[in-house]
Formats: structure tokens, C-alpha cells, sequence
């Protein structure tokens, strides 16, 4: 096996079997199954399968038609009553959760009267409107009937015509750039830490030294780059096989009708991972650099938390990208790494990111990505060996004569 | 072909002049000392001869030539710095580093066994580094060194928190893997474990070679004009001594420039004295190490 992969491999098992990483990869679908169990119990308690009973003294419902129920979609029952005693009678059994009332003088002011002894669930009461305006409709074509109980649907398209929203909101397919947008700034912020943590620790315990008299800093460097993209790939299957799990089970077995429309709008995908892997190696090769010029694990620490609020300014930024997506904000923040993420993934929600400026923005990370690696080399190798001593910033950029692993002492 | 050849290597950190004219060659199957007071050069040279630095000036041929990653398998390194993983198992820290060193993991775990149990370590072996006491660490570090066999070992300060029978046992281990036909360059401050070890020295003092040769011919060189004496009885009054001192079991006479020994030792045979011991008095490396480093003196 090749020294790098040894190195790479050695990485991977050194994090794989902590705790804390089980931990982490456990969380995140502990996260998601208290996230859907939490709202798979709110809709359990707004809503109740028992029938709901209604009596009618105007004759509208004197022969009802019933409200059309698809596979996937239970109505709750009407049951006719009538009089007023005999669906009491029924709450009071248990039979029905409430009753309306549609009185005589109903065809005057449209009102009728919801009778419980507990608050019926909020099915029912929708169920009930439709029912209603299907049965108002009842002497219309079918086609009608069936429009009617269809409902309101707008569509909301961009100007462009290439986004669009119904009146429900953005679809699941819609969300999803943003979805993994976040989580390759997770990824990135937990491979930082990894690459932090390796680097910091084998200068620490001084182990760096035994090391480079086995393999050059070119294979080692390249090892705990591999290692970490092992450890993040193991995180990124787990989480994708756990959310296609939970989106399964949310469709299937909490009939959940939003997760339908999977629908996956490609172009953006791509656009957001592209950025996304570039970013992610500006971020590892700056935690290679910070890590090889500390003194202490600690310090590390703070460099891994600004990185974290740099990721998270489009978010405190969010209104303004949303207002003006294609404003001098929204396109500044799409070409710096860090930013860049999720400011794309919240543009395409709303306007489609010229391919220009995403040229723009994956050149400039080119950039980035080129002088962060050429800065994490040089500080790896000038920093590695200076033990107790802070490297600093113009010594990496003012030394550029040096072609070995270098440090300082005698 | 001499496993180490380092001619004339100079380097500079910033302003700090770490070696400043530094010549060596190492023979092959010896055990060398490289010796100097703290500062003096000792780890920058090393770690020019371990390609771990860029000389600014000279050259180095380990081996043969300059350093290939081939070569590294061959090369056992123990630094001064003592490092190994503090929060994995002891076993798997040493085959780890060995597998780096070449070795096959099977390999490495079965020469692991033999040396584990020579240095009373098998029962610690899955233990965490970090819960090992610091001689049980510094044995895994010399474990370490020599686990894949290697043909040339550079090693600093072998003996450091090692108690006495640690200690016997590493300089047997050394004096082992010399009789095989390793060579060891052996870096240390403590002098008497050069004298014990080590043919041939080379003492660095403020980046330069101050002296450097065969330990015998450099400790007659710096002999001083005495001898050593042990007699059955108190010795008598010796025309030409200057001054008498005890030196261990033995007085050390300090001759005036024109006295020779052979003077010296016809005048106690004159005199009846039965003598147990008559020798040239040679400083110890300690005393010709302070006269050398010493400011202001040659």
C-alpha cells in the first residue's frame, strides 16, 4: 500500500473510531427523526380520522355527494343526523368528534354552528368547507364539481419563466440546493476540524518529526487531505442514505403530499457543488495552514469558529439577496468562498444565476483554492518543526527559497 | 561507501546562523557520537542529514548520495523531541510508524512481539501511549527506531529517562545492531556512555566541527603531561611532580614540562614502591568537552 494511502487510511480510522464522531453521525439523523417525529405529532394532534357528524335542516345535504378521496388521501367522514339531539347523542358516544349545524335560515347568512364537547381536529374542519363546496356545485358538470374541489391554484413564475412557485410554497426539488448547500457547509466545517485536529496533533506530541523522516510532507500532505475527504464521504453517504430513509417513511407512511414533488432542478445542484468542493478545499488547505502555525490545539479552536461565521453571513444577509438576487450583495457574496454557498443555493430559489458570473465565481475559487494550497504547503513546512514558536504570516510569504520541509531550531 | 558524508554544510534561520561550517564522514558498522553543548548545531545538522532541512551551503550523501524516499525505509530516527500518538493503542503506534518505515503490517506485528517482550513492554501493549510512564515511552520510541531494521540509525539522546537496566539493555541492543552491521550516529550529553560506546566522535560548538576523530587519539592529544598511580603504600616525595591529586582510586600526578612519565616510574621503582597501576592519564571526554566549549579557552 502506498505511504499516502497508509497515512490516509491511519486518518480515517483515527477519527471513524472516536466517540465523538459516532456521535456526529449520529446526530444528524437523531436530528431528522425528532424532527419528523415532532411534526408527525403535531399533525396527529390537530387532526382526528373520527367522523364528523352534521345536521342540516336547509335540505342542501338533503342527498350529499361525498368528497372525492384519493389512495393517498383519507377524508375524514360525514355523517348525517337529523336532529341536533341524535348527533349530541353520538359526540357524547364517542361516535362522531363534532357536528355542524346548518340551520334554516342558513341560505341567509351563510352561517353555520360547530358543535363539540372537544375541539375537533383541524381535518375536519377543512373537509367539511370542501365538502360543502362541492355540494354547493352539486347541479354543475362533473368537471366542474371536480375543479371546485380541487381548489385555488397560482402559480408564481420569475420573469425569466425559468422559476416558478405554486400558492403552496417551494417545492421539496426547489429546497434542496439550499439543503445541500448546508451541508457541505457542515462537511466543511467538520473537515476543517479533522485537518486541524490531525495537523495540530502530530506537532503537538512531536510525533511530525519521526513522520517526515518516513515519507515526504508532499505524501503526507496528500494522506490527511484523502483521509478527511474519507471521513466526510463516510458522513455525506450516511446523511443521504438517512434522508432518502426519512423522506421515505415521511411520504409513505406520514402521507406527508408536499414531499411529492421531488422534482430535481439539476443545473443547480451542480452549480452549488462545484462551488461547494472548491470551497471546501480553500477551507481544508487554510486549516492545514492555521494548523501547522500554532502553538496550542486551542487556538485552533477560534480559527474553526471564524470560519463558521463566514459561512453564516448569507443568512444574516438573506433578505437582501432575496430582494435583489442579482444585486451587487448577492453577486459579491457568490464569488468569495465561504459565502459563496449559500448565496447561490438562495439565489436559485429565486432567479437563475447567469452562467457568467457562475464562470466568475468558480475561477476566482480556482484562485483561492490555488493560494491557499500554496500557503498551506509553505506553512506546513516552515511550521511543522517550530515547536512552542508562532510561525508568522510573512515568514510563510517572505521565504519562498526554501524546497524542503523546514522549520526553525538548532 | 560510508553511510554518512557530510561536507561542509552550512545553515541560516532568518539571522540565526544555526550551522555555520560543519564536515563529518561516518564509517560503516561504528557507533558515532556527535556531541555539543546545548544551541551548538547538533538537531540542524541532523536534521540536513535526515533531508527534514535544506542546507543553505554543502552537501550530504547518506547512503550513498542524496536522500530518496527509498532510502527513509532504510534510515531508523529517534529525536530529540520525542513524539509518538499519545491517544492510540502502544502496539498499533508501532506497527503504524513501521508500516510508513516500509514494513508489511503482518511483519511489523511479528517483529513487535520479540522486542515488546525484550523491553518488558508486552503486557502494556494495548495501552494508550499517553497512560505509558515516560521510560516506558522512551522505550517504544527506541522501538520505534529499530523495528524495521534499519541499516543506518541516527539517534538523540537514547538514554534519557531510562533507569539503569533500561539503560544497559539499549546499550546492548546497540552494541548488538553494531556487531550485525549497523551504523549509529549517537547524539547525547552524557559523555561517559560516548566513552563506553562510541570509536569515533565529532564535537560541534557554535555550528562548527571542533573536534572530530578517533575517541582514543583525540583524548591522548588533549592528555595533559600526568600519569596515574596506585601504589601498596603512601607514594614518596618525586622530584619534577607539580601538584598530586586523587583521581578516583587512583593519584594523579601533574608533571613539570620537562619531567617525562619515564622518569617518574624509574624513581618509584628506586624507591621500592610496589606499584598496581602506572598509566598515561587521560582527561575523560567531560573534561576535554568543557575545555573545548568553554569561552575563552581553546
Amino acid at each position: 500500500m502506498s505511504k499516502t494511502w497508509l497515512v490516509a487510511s491511519y486518518d480515517i480510522k483515527k477519527h471513524v473510531y472516536k466517540r465523538s464522531f459516532v456521535l456526529i453521525l449520529l446526530s444528524v439523523p437523531f436530528f431528522v427523526t425528532i424532527f419528523i417525529g415532532f411534526i408527525a405529532l403535531t399533525i396527529s394532534f390537530e387532526n382526528s380520522s373520527t367522523p364528523l357528524g352534521y345536521v342540516d335542516h336547509t335540505g342542501l345535504l338533503s342527498d350529499p355527494i361525498p368528497l372525492p378521496s384519493g389512495e393517498d388521501e383519507k377524508r375524514v367522514e360525514m355523517v348525517a343526523f337529523d336532529t341536533e339531539e341524535m348527533a349530541m347523542a353520538a359526540i357524547e358516544a364517542g361516535e362522531i368528534q363534532a357536528y355542524y349545524l346548518l340551520g334554516s335560515d342558513y341560505f341567509e347568512n351563510r352561517e353555520v354552528e360547530l358543535v363539540y364537547l372537544e375541539e375537533p381536529g383541524d381535518n375536519a374542519r377543512s373537509d367539511f368547507y370542501d365538502f360543502m363546496q362541492v355540494n354547493w356545485a352539486a347541479d354543475q358538470p362533473i368537471e366542474v364539481v371536480q375543479r371546485v374541489a380541487g381548489g385555488n391554484n397560482v402559480i408564481i413564475r420569475s420573469l425569466d419563466g425559468r422559476r416558478e412557485f405554486s400558492t403552496s410554497g417551494p417545492t421539496p426539488g426547489q429546497l434542496l440546493p439550499i439543503v445541500i448547500g448546508i451541508m457541505f457547509i457542515a462537511l466543511v466545517l467538520f473537515s476543517a476540524g479533522y485537518m486541524l485536529e490531525g495537523v495540530t496533533e502530530e506537532k503537538l506530541n512531536r510525533t511530525i518529526e519521526v513522520v517526515f523522516t518516513s515519507l515526504s510532507p508532499t505524501r503526507l500532505i496528500g494522506g490527511k487531505v484523502l483521509g478527511v475527504l474519507g471521513v466526510n464521504s463516510l458522513q455525506l453517504i450516511t446523511w443521504v442514505f438517512v434522508g432518502i430513509l426519512a423522506i421515505f417513511f415521511a411520504r409513505n407512511v406520514l402521507n406527508i403530499d408536499w414531499l411529492d414533488n421531488l422534482q430535481m432542478q439539476w443545473d443547480t445542484v451542480a452549480m452549488v457543488a462545484a462551488v461547494g468542493v472548491l470551497s471546501y478545499l480553500v477551507a481544508t488547505a487554510l486549516m492545514l495552514a492555521f494548523g501547522s502555525t500554532v502553538v496550542e490545539a486551542q487556538e485552533g479552536q477560534a480559527v474553526g469558529m471564524i470560519f463558521y461565521m463566514l459561512f453564516m453571513i448569507p443568512l444574516i444577509a438573506i433578505v437582501a439577496i432575496g430582494e435583489n438576487p442579482n444585486g451587487p450583495l448577492a453577486i459579491g457574496m457568490s464569488m468569495i468562498p465561504f459565502t459563496s454557498v449559500l448565496t447561490l443555493s438562495l439565489r436559485s430559489l429565486f432567479f437563475t444565476v447567469p452562467a457568467w458570473q457562475l464562470a466568475a465565481s468558480i475561477f476566482v475559487h480556482l484562485l483561492f483554492v490555488l493560494a491557499a494550497v500554496w500557503l498551506a504547503t509553505r506553512a506546513f513546512r516552515l511550521g511543522m518543526l517550530r515547536y512552542g514558536q508562532r510561525l508568522k504570516f510573512k515568514e510563510i510569504i517572505g521565504r519562498a527559497k526554501s524546497t524542503g520541509a523546514e522549520g526553525g531550531g538548532a | 561507501m560510508n553511510p554518512t558524508e557530510v561536507t561542509h554544510i552550512a545553515k541560516a534561520f532568518g539571522d540565526t546562523k544555526a550551522v555555520v561550517d560543519v564536515s563529518f564522514t561516518v564509517h560503516p558498522g561504528e557507533i558515532f557520537g556527535l556531541l555539543g553543548p546545548n544551541g551548538a548545531g547538533k538537531t540542524t545538522t541532523i536534521r540536513i542529514m535526515l533531508d527534514i532541512f535544506k542546507p543553505d551551503s554543502g552537501e550530504v550523501a547518506i547512503l550513498g548520495g542524496p536522500m530518496t524516499e527509498e532510502k527513509k525505509e532504510r534510515i531508523g530516527y529517534m529525536p530529540e523531541e520525542r513524539g509518538l500518538y499519545q491517544d492510540i493503542a502502544l502496539d498499533r503506534c508501532l506497527v503504524y510508524l513501521a508500516t510508513l518505515k516500509g514494513l508489511s503490517k503482518s511483519e511489523a506485528n511479528e517483529r513487535l512481539d520479540g522486542y515488546l517482550e525484550r523491553f518488558d513492554l508486552a503486557e502494556h501493549r494495548k495501552k494508550k501511549v499517553k497512560e505509558l510512564s515516560k521510560g516506558m515511552q522512551q522505550k517504544a520510541q527506541i522501538i520505534n527506531t529499530v523495528l524495521h531494521q534499519p541499516e543506518l540509525i541516527i539517534i538523540d539522546e537514547p538514554f534519557t529517562s531510562l533507569d539503569p537496566v533500561n539503560t544497559q539493555l539499549v546499550k546492548e541492543i546497540m552494541g548488538e545492531l553494531r556487531d550485525s552491521g549497523v551504523t549509529i550516529i549517537m547524539s547525547t550529553h552524557q559523555m561517559h556512555q560516548v566513552e563506553e560506546l562510541s570509536d569515533r566522535i565529532l564535537l560541534i560548538d557554535e555550528g562548527r566541527d571542533v573536534l572530530y576523530g578517533n575517541l582514543n587519539d583525540i583524548r591522548r592529544q588533549y592528555a595533559g603531561n600526568a600519569v596515574l598511580v596506585r601504589a601498596d603504600r603512601q607514594l614518596p616525595q618525586i622530584p619534577g611532580v607539580e601538584s598530586v591529586v586523587q583521581h578516583n582510586q587512583a593519584t594523579k600526578l601533574i608533571l613539570a614540562p620537562e619531567t617525562t612519565p619515564q622518569q617518574v616510574l624509574h624513581t618509584l621503582v628506586d624507591d621500592g614502591v610496589t606499584l598496581e597501576k602506572f598509566e598515561i592519564a587521560f582527561p575523560t571526554l567531560d573534561e576535554i568537552f568543557i575545555q573545548v566549549v568553554e569561552p575563552g579557552e581553546d
